[in-house]
């Protein structure tokens, strides 16, 4: 045929692209910034082909999330209409008892695992997507922007909805566990707070913004071994035109948590919930396992709002600690006749210990800041609550980052005794809603572990935390603050002795509230 | 350039700034790459976007590109303000034929102008323009004084420039995506742009290849479709005759749109340049629906662009009385009527009409009064026809049962009309005609009401109007010859995007304003996605060697469109390079075939296998491309000369075992693919069962050819050697030259 075409594989190709004269994206510093927190590839489970599979199918969300919400709503009925004896009431027992400890366990090993299950926002985001699973493309919510003064605030806002709710658990003694309404009306107030926030903001705003457990599954759950669902190949991402995984594509949703698999240098902000490998049309996205502590080690953008969250949640577990002790119950006892309020705890106390505690940590980092940063150095730097610099900062936020094994330590030790005493009363009270068992029951009264066997555990728990905390704060101290600190022995010996100072203070306390008992 | 404020949002503010909520900015980078004026940069320590103080001007492309929302852009617009020529009204309406918009004035408008375009990297314009005129670039051009330049980049796109440049609607189009239209500022006037280069240096005539080609190809039809097909095959060295019904060519162009609008010179330029190029033009020449086989039998391919010229007519009681016309016959006798020794009072005479059409003046005042037209419809149509009879010398008025917010004529149009003395009457429908001694005398009108522009008029009881009219003319549109369009399978295509919207568009911003201001409601991003499901629709074939292109494809749609899509076809023609009978078979080996595997595959199997299957193609020198289905649409399908298309099988064990539901669906949102050369392959568990046959019927229903199939079950997937696996299927398929050897390879 004698058509002289120029370039016949072209003829049919768009003359002008979609995108004309895009800049290159910026590259520079990627190494540096991202070499350490990327998991090696060598750890993308999803390479797996039914791992792959699983992923893929739309179903799998709601099939992690269909028995959390069945046993939920199990709680919700059954607190409210069942027996008043809060170890033989299902919905008391398996969240007292079983659930809070489950789900430290799960966000030590791997994370976010709760927040892919968790029927509190899974039920608030099928509403908002008008489906239990399907791709839909329209919205039941108003999908307003968080309102940005508070999003800045990061961590500090969950962390303020949990110390809230910590509160409402102490003063109605919900958690001891008391009378097993409370807990059903605490799960329906966390339910309908919930549903709210889906149906007036965009996306998962509740579970990043507001959920109580955030904070503390974002940071505990560093700890994590899994990475969450990162990049295989960042140049690819980069020069991605359509960021399917942000935006949603075909087979899944934009990412709910505000987070881009090729920039996460942390599992902070990764619900698992596989969204954005769903989406991704070029299969480049990965789930991926880390070695643990490596999201406490090596992310290099530290959040000021992450660090104010672990002081506050250390000052919280001590605070949980320190409230056995019988002078801080003479000074509530105190400060409730004076202020009026019926019982314990008295919310000034509450709070006034908790910021004592947090501000007590953050002035120790201080005074570690003030003997070595390096006075040729200038800290200050602008930005916002999460991200403006100082001499403070420098030095508080990644210490209390080193902190995270201790902290999360000290609440999972806090859970024991509650599971080792009275975890096998979720079997009677299961029975008990059929009609059969009760108090006498054999289940009902035996303990897995007793009293003093459970602070060798406690201490044990806490101790490992101080071991992992200490590795972690000598590498962080490593990478970010011997290069700004005018003696390495200094920052060695000032940072580890705060870590042990930290250890030895909750086991300690440990101790002490055996004795208080 | 001279900013000055526009749209100021913020009390206080005098200059635009963009702000980065750092908390939610993942850094993905889409605002850096896309601002126009470098405003946006990275902070690679916190790796979130930084926004640079004095540069921004405030034109939200940011906004509307960022995938989380994490950019604010508060304060006005920093816009130079718009070049706007004043609306000319002619001194004597009454005759006058002149064309009535003005272009730009000279080179100082045209620079003002061109310099108010930010260049934007990714330009949504673009992608609002039917044809992907390179927008930035050819204004570029203007303002380096480089019509020369200008004239390049518009020929990759268009063939029209001078035409589409006076009768596109922009503001639906390219200024209505442009990104301070976007913004909610007004566009730069890219139409205007476009027709200045056009008016100051003549639309260069096509270049026909120097080697002759046996090629044929026939186009039925001179409108703008049969324009765009017939250049760009001409300028490949195709041989291109065009059958035209009328005695001249050109089509709507000529007949449907008036002298005022798009002056006859403009209108034939681009026939008298194709017939100077070579082009075989055969007027006066009706082919109907049962002539195309005779035409494919002379000619190697057929591109159908026959156009809508069948005018609407509105079925009411009356409809039939005298006095009663429709679009076509008006336009055509005015047309006539109008020209030089035209007999205007004949024509009116020819339609009835008595009252005082003489040269009175366009007011007339004096003696009986002018005889009153009622035009059904308030469109472009409705507006030629209206401004045509004031310059007959009549009365008009149209209505139109749209709320006036979702007007379908060009804004400017419709003021224009108004300006001449058209007055046009929204949320009105007409109910009956009454006449008298048989011819029609009085009009009933009943109101509408409408909420949303997708909505259907809702016809009210109460308050019903009337009207005497001596003329009723039904303006309401066209449609293609149904005769036609039952001989075209799965035309007239819709031209509306379905399912998720490609992300390239998303990313481009130009669907984050369902309506911009300027473009009066229309949604810009959502009609432009439309227009490109037929603009690739354009490329495939209805038949075998069967083109359709234009309103024949989709239905009444504008000049630009049917242009756009006649290149297109023309490109599928010379890419797929048919042969009538008696000519020599096209061999897969004249050149590199394009083999598209696609696949649908849940966890990796079915992918693994389309990758052995590409790679056995690839290993035979074959272009391979290998896609998940949800990658490919029209565009890849039209440029694959055979496509592979995998699943892997849903059911368990017996029950329910078939394709894969997501492949099911695809393939039932498939395309016309007549004669298209498909190989199927499936991967299974237990046993494919029917998935095969299942996919095949589909397949074919498409009008393809399925020339080749096999299932993979573990042993196949398995790669050991003498096993019949997917890299084998596609090596033995490679080999065969032609599709009927190819047909032979049938693996179950």
């Amino acid at each position: 045929m004698a058509i002289q075409a120029q370039d016949q594989a072209d003829r049919l190709a768009d003359p002008v692209p979609v995108a004309l004269r895009l800049r290159p994206p910026e590259r520079t510093g990627l190494a540096e910034r991202f070499d350490a927190s990327d998991p090696s590839p060598g750890l993308d489970v999803a390479r797996n082909p039914h791992v792959a599979r699983l992923l893929h199918n739309r179903k799998l969300q709601f099939f992690l999330i269909l028995p959390n919400q069945i046993v939920f709503w199990t709680v919700i009925f059954v607190g409210l209409l069942g027996t008043a004896v809060p170890g033989l009431n299902f919905g008391a027992a398996i969240t007292w008892y079983v659930w809070f400890c489950l789900v430290f366990v799960m966000m030590v090993v791997v994370g976010r695992a709760w927040c892919a299950m968790c029927p509190f926002g899974g039920f608030g985001e099928w509403i908002q997507r008008r489906t239990f699973w399907k791709r839909t493309q329209t919205t039941l919510s108003l999908g307003r922007k968080f309102p940005e003064p508070l999003a800045n605030l990061g961590f500090v806002l969950p962390v303020a909805s949990f110390l809230l709710l910590t509160w409402i658990e102490e003063y109605f003694n919900i958690a001891g566990p008391g009378d097993p309404a409370s807990t059903s009306f605490m799960v329906i107030g966390i339910v309908a707070s919930a549903l709210v926030f889906f149906l007036v903001f965009e996306r998962r705003t509740f579970c990043r913004y507001i959920c109580p457990l955030t904070s503390l599954i974002g940071t505990v759950g560093s700890m994590g071994t899994v990475a969450g669902f990162r990049t295989r190949d960042r140049e690819k991402c980069l020069n991605c035109k359509t960021k399917d995984c942000m935006r949603g594509g075909d087979q899944g949703f934009g990412c709910p948590w505000y987070t881009w698999p090729a920039s996460a240098d942390s599992n902070l902000y990764c619900g698992l919930c596989t969204e954005c490998y769903k989406s991704c049309p070029e299969e480049n996205v990965g789930l991926f396992l880390q070695k643990p502590f490596t999201s406490v080690v090596a992310p290099r953008r530290r959040r000021g709002d992450v660090a104010w969250a672990i002081a506050l949640l250390w000052g919280l577990v001590l605070y949980q600690q320190i409230n056995f002790v019988s002078a801080y119950n003479s000074l509530d006892g105190w400060l409730n006749t004076h202020l009026h309020i019926p019982h314990y705890p008295d919310p000034v106390a509450y709070l006034g210990l908790i910021a004592i505690l947090a501000l007590v940590t953050a002035a120790v980092t201080r005074g570690i800041a003030a003997v070595c940063a390096r006075r040729d150095i200038e800290f200050k730097h602008p930005g916002n609550f999460a991200d403006k610099g100082s001499r403070f900062r420098a030095y508080f936020i990644p210490i209390t980052y080193g902190l995270i094994p201790v902290v999360g330590a000290d609440y999972f030790a806090r859970q024991l005794p509650k599971f080792f005493k009275s975890s096998p009363r979720v079997v009677p009270s299961v029975q008990h809603m059929f009609g059969s068992a009760g108090v006498h029951s054999w289940l009902y009264n035996v303990h897995l572990l007793s009293d003093p066997r459970i602070i060798v555990v406690q201490v044990a728990v806490i101790a490992l935390g101080t071991v992992a905390a200490l590795w972690a704060t000598w590498r962080i101290a490593t990478r970010e603050l011997i290069p700004v600190s005018r003696s390495a022995f200094a920052v060695r010996v000032t940072t580890s002795g705060l870590v042990l100072l930290c250890g030895a203070v909750a086991a300690e306390l440990y101790v002490v509230m055996q004795a208080a008992n | 350039m001279t900013l000055t404020e526009e749209n100021k949002v913020a009390a206080g503010t005098d200059r635009p700034f963009a702000r980065v909520l750092t908390d939610r900015c993942a850094g993905c980078q889409e605002c850096v790459i896309r601002c126009p004026t470098g405003t946006l940069s990275m902070d690679t320590e916190r790796w979130v976007a930084l926004a640079s103080g004095d540069l921004c001007v405030g034109c939200r492309q940011c906004e509307r590109t960022c995938p989380f929302s994490a950019i604010v852009v508060e304060g006005p617009l920093m816009v130079a303000p718009r070049f706007e020529p004043k609306p000319v009204h002619p001194e004597h309406l009454l005759g006058d034929i002149g064309e009535i918009r003005s272009g730009l004035a000279g080179w100082p408008e045209a620079l003002a102008e061109a310099e108010r375009c930010l260049q934007c990297p990714d330009p949504t314009c673009v992608r609002g323009c039917p044809a992907h005129n390179d927008i930035p670039g050819f204004i570029g051009a203007v303002r380096d004084h480089d019509l020369e330049g200008a004239h390049e980049i518009l020929r990759r796109t268009s063939v029209l420039p001078d035409i589409c440049s006076r009768v596109c609607n922009q503001s639906a189009q390219c200024e209505g995506a442009c990104t301070w239209s976007l913004a909610g500022g007004t566009p730069v006037s890219i139409g205007r742009l476009e027709r200045f280069i056009a008016d100051n240096l003549a639309v260069p005539p096509p270049a026909p290849a120097p080697a002759t080609s046996e090629l044929s190809v026939g186009i039925i039809g001179s409108g703008p479709a049969g324009a765009g097909a017939a250049w760009d095959l001409l300028e490949a060295g195709a041989s291109v005759t065009v059958y035209e019904k009328e005695s001249t060519p050109g089509g709507l162009c000529i007949w449907g749109i008036p002298d005022f609008t798009l002056p006859e010179a403009v209108a034939t330029r681009p026939w008298r340049q194709l017939s100077e190029a070579g082009l075989d033009l055969r007027c006066n020449t009706t082919i109907r629906p049962g002539d195309l086989d005779g035409l494919l039998a002379t000619h190697d391919a057929v591109i159908v662009a026959h156009g809508a010229g069948m005018p609407l007519r509105l079925p009411v009681p009356g409809a039939d009385l005298d006095g009663v016309v429709d679009a076509t016959m008006f336009l055509q006798g005015a047309k006539a009527a109008l020209e030089t020794g035209g007999d205007r009072a004949g024509f009116c005479a020819t339609l009835g009409l008595t009252g005082d059409t003489g040269d009175t003046g366009d007011t007339g005042v004096q003696g009986r009064p002018e005889p009153e037209v009622l035009v059904l419809g308030a469109g472009n149509t409705a507006m030629d026809v209206a401004r045509t009879a004031r310059r007959l010398g009549l009365r008009a008025t149209c209505v139109d049962w749209l709320d006036e917010r979702f007007a379908l004529a060009r804004p400017d149009e419709l003021d224009e009309a108004r300006l001449e003395g058209v007055e046009v009457r929204f949320s009105r429908t007409l109910t009956a005609l009454h006449g008298a001694a048989g011819r029609v005398v009085r009009a009933e009108l009943a109101l509408t009401t409408q909420e949303r522009a997708d909505q259907r008029p809702k016809v009210l009881s109460r308050n019903p109007e009337e009207l005497e009219v001596q003329l009723v003319v039904m303006a309401m549109g066209y449609r293609s010859d149904p005769a036609f369009s039952d001989a075209l399978p799965d035309t007239p295509v819709r031209r509306e995007a379905t399912g998720v919207p490609d992300r390239r568009w998303t990313a481009s911003g130009i669907l984050a304003n369902r309506a911009s201001a300027f473009a009066h409601r229309s949604p810009v991003g959502t009609l432009a996605l439309g227009r490109e499901v037929a603009l690739w629709a354009a490329a495939l074939p209805v038949g075998e060697r069967l083109w359709a292109v234009g309103d024949a494809l989709t239905g009444p749609a504008t000049v630009v469109e049917a242009m756009a899509q006649g290149r297109r076809a023309a490109a599928a023609v010379l890419d797929s390079r048919p042969a009538r009978p008696g000519r020599s078979e096209p061999a897969w080996s004249s050149r590199q075939r394009r083999v598209l595997v696609c696949y649908e595959s849940v966890g990796g199997k079915t992918a693994r296998a389309a990758e052995a299957v590409a790679d056995g193609f690839a290993a035979q020198g074959d272009q391979i491309r290998v896609l998940p289905i949800a990658k490919v649409g029209s565009e890849e399908l039209a440029a694959a000369d055979l496509v592979m298309i995998g699943t892997w099988v849903e059911g368990f064990v017996v029950a329910g075992v078939g394709p894969a539901k997501a492949m099911r669906s695809w393939l039932a949102g498939l395309p016309r693919l007549a004669g298209k050369p498909v190989g199927i392959f499936c991967t299974f568990g237990v046993s494919p069962k029917g998935a095969l046959r299942s996919m095949r019927q589909a397949i074919e229903a498409k009008g393809a050819v399925v020339v080749a199939q096999a299932a993979f079950g573990p042993r196949e997937l398995g790669a050991k050697p003498g096993v019949f696996g997917p890299a084998a299927f596609a090596d033995e398929l490679a080999r065969k030259a032609t599709i009927r050897e190819a047909q032979q390879v049938l693996v179950e």
